[in-house]
């Protein structure tokens, strides 16, 4: 049995040594910008990455300010499409499985914010969906994605890749949500960061 | 209405090799960011009123396009052909001419605001070279791309004009801790002499043959400097503005002055580390990058020598990066 764990952590070992660095430092600067101007953050996914998306989404909004909420003046929004079980259905019942995201984000995405899409195999055709329409409005795209990549690599503004076989579900999205915290980790760091400039300054 | 911003830029390294007639034999290299002095476009469609309305320093209303004063506008609205009936209103926290690359974040502001209003969308990069050619191909303004490309993608960039016309944006990835340390050790005083890039940049680009060495110098500077600024080692970034700015002074005659020289030599003399002027040369915003701890002796250095040279005009200016590039920032038209 120790075989196996030893396995699997080694492959996921090896999947965290090559995430890519780069990519996840456009991503932050994305992110930064995106605080500067005011703008809000919308994740999504399917099945486990909509659970990803869930966790990223309450993460970010009760701690990337947590320790100081009242000493910033901005606020830093995310938000998870579609907010509620009831749209998710309702869009999947009345239009379609492919218009579960794209469909909330019409009513609530503007010039000013950014996209999350998590998608171990990019292709999902309701996330691709959505990013067509962030595309068409101008809207940058941090994505997640796992195998090789599929359509959502290849759209991303910040390209998230986490390259493994095919079908290697457990540990992209492990390793997504590595990735996530990280995000969350760097913000958080970085508000408090600020703070304490100011008390010295 | 509709409001957009665009960001003004420091450039760091390699102003001078984003002209048409330096890049088109060696790639052009400049190291720049974005920061946090933002020109805001207003926009807003007046059905009811038909006229063409503009106001920034100035306010104008016309029946005409070509009564505009404002040439950046006027050729806007011609070359886009918009409809009577719109006004166009400008905010930003400094004045022209402060060496900070805003006439460009105008225009990029402008364009963005005006793609909106048409109901087309452009991203960054069509933003910049829509600019460019407003400015240089419209208005045959003698001046580079590198300011148009700054205010539209924002943060800190390696920016690289190619030879056969492209231009590669190389974003330089800094983490806040390095953009926190750096801001602290940098120095920014605006002059209170305002001075047109033109006039400077038109002697310099007929002398662009002749100093063809020291603008290659300065274009494979950008990436030694892309380099240490990625280490944080500001010491020596002090020491390669220094290099810079005397490599600048040799392009044209009036980059610099005597008023500019006795304010640059005051602050080295304090304890910077190097510096620069900001812009084409000749006036506008002078940078340094110090140690902290000499920081308050360079202030009353500049401001001294400010005095002496009758600068009324002069002020210290705090500076932000911003990672924010051209934004659309309200959009219900």
């Amino acid at each position: 049995m120790t075989d196996f764990i030893k396995q699997f952590s080694s492959q996921a070992i090896k999947a965290l040594e090559h995430v890519p660095e780069t990519e996840i430092a456009k991503a932050l600067s994305i992110l930064q910008a995106c605080f500067e101007r005011g703008g809000r953050i919308y994740a999504f996914g399917n099945g486990g990455s909509y659970g990803l998306a869930s966790h990223w989404v309450s993460d970010f909004n009760k701690t990337v300010f947590s320790h100081h909420l009242d000493k910033h003046d901005d606020r830093f929004q995310a938000i998870r499409v579609p907010s509620t079980t009831e749209e998710l259905t309702a869009w999947a019942n009345d239009v379609g499985y492919d218009m579960v995201f794209a469909g909330p984000l019409k009513n609530l995405l503007q010039d000013k914010d950014v996209v999350i899409a998590i998608s171990s195999s990019g292709n999902s055709a309701n996330v691709i969906k959505a990013l067509e329409l962030a595309k068409k409005r101008n809207v940058p795209i941090i994505g997640l994605s796992g195998f090789d990549g599929g359509k959502l690599n290849q759209m991303a503004d910040a390209k998230i890749l986490v390259k493994t076989e095919k079908g290697q579900y457990e540990l992209v999205e492990g390793v997504h949500d590595v990735i996530l915290h990280m995000i969350i980790k760097y913000f958080k760091n970085y508000f408090d960061y600020q703070i304490e400039r100011n008390a010295k300054a | 209405m509709i409001i957009v911003r665009a960001p003004m830029r420091m450039s760091f390294v390699g102003g001078g090799t984003d002209l048409h007639a330096f890049y088109s034999k060696y790639p052009g290299r400049v190291v720049s960011t974005a920061i946090d002095k933002f020109v805001y476009m207003v926009l807003n469609r007046t059905p009811l009123v038909p006229k063409y309305s503009a106001r920034y320093s100035i306010s104008e209303t016309v029946d005409k396009i070509s009564d505009l004063k404002n040439s950046r506008i006027r050729a806007a609205l011609e070359d886009l052909e918009v409809p009577i009936g719109i006004e166009i209103a400008s905010f930003a926290p400094l004045p022209s001419r402060t060496g900070l690359g805003s006439s460009s974040s105008f225009s990029v502001a402008l364009l963005k605001a005006l793609s909106l209003y048409q109901g087309k969308q452009m991203n960054k990069r069509e933003v910049a070279e829509a600019a460019s050619r407003l400015e240089i191909d419209l208005l045959n303004e003698p001046i580079g791309k590198q300011d148009q490309y700054a205010a539209a993608f924002g943060g800190f960039n390696l920016i690289q004009f190619n030879p056969d016309g492209t231009v590669t944006v190389e974003p330089i990835l800094l983490d806040y801790k390095k953009h926190a340390d750096f801001e602290d050790h940098l120095m920014l005083f605006y002059t209170g002499i305002t001075r047109d890039a033109a006039s400077v940049l038109t002697e310099q680009k007929a002398n662009s043959g002749k100093k063809f060495e020291v603008l290659k110098k300065m274009s494979d500077s950008a990436l030694t400097f892309r380099d240490t600024l990625l280490k944080g080692n500001f010491e020596e970034l002090g020491s390669m503005l220094h290099e810079g700015w005397q490599l600048k002074k040799t392009l044209a005659s009036n980059v610099s002055n005597g008023v500019i020289d006795s304010l640059y030599g005051g602050g080295m003399k304090a304890g910077a580390w190097g510096g620069k002027i900001l812009g084409a040369g000749g006036g506008g915003c002078i940078m340094f990058l110090a140690p902290i701890n000499q920081k308050a002796k360079i202030r009353a250095a500049m401001k001294q020598a400010a005095g002496k040279g009758k600068l009324s005009g002069f002020k210290e200016i705090p500076v932000k990066f911003v990672q924010s590039g051209v934004e659309v920032m309200f959009n219900h038209d």
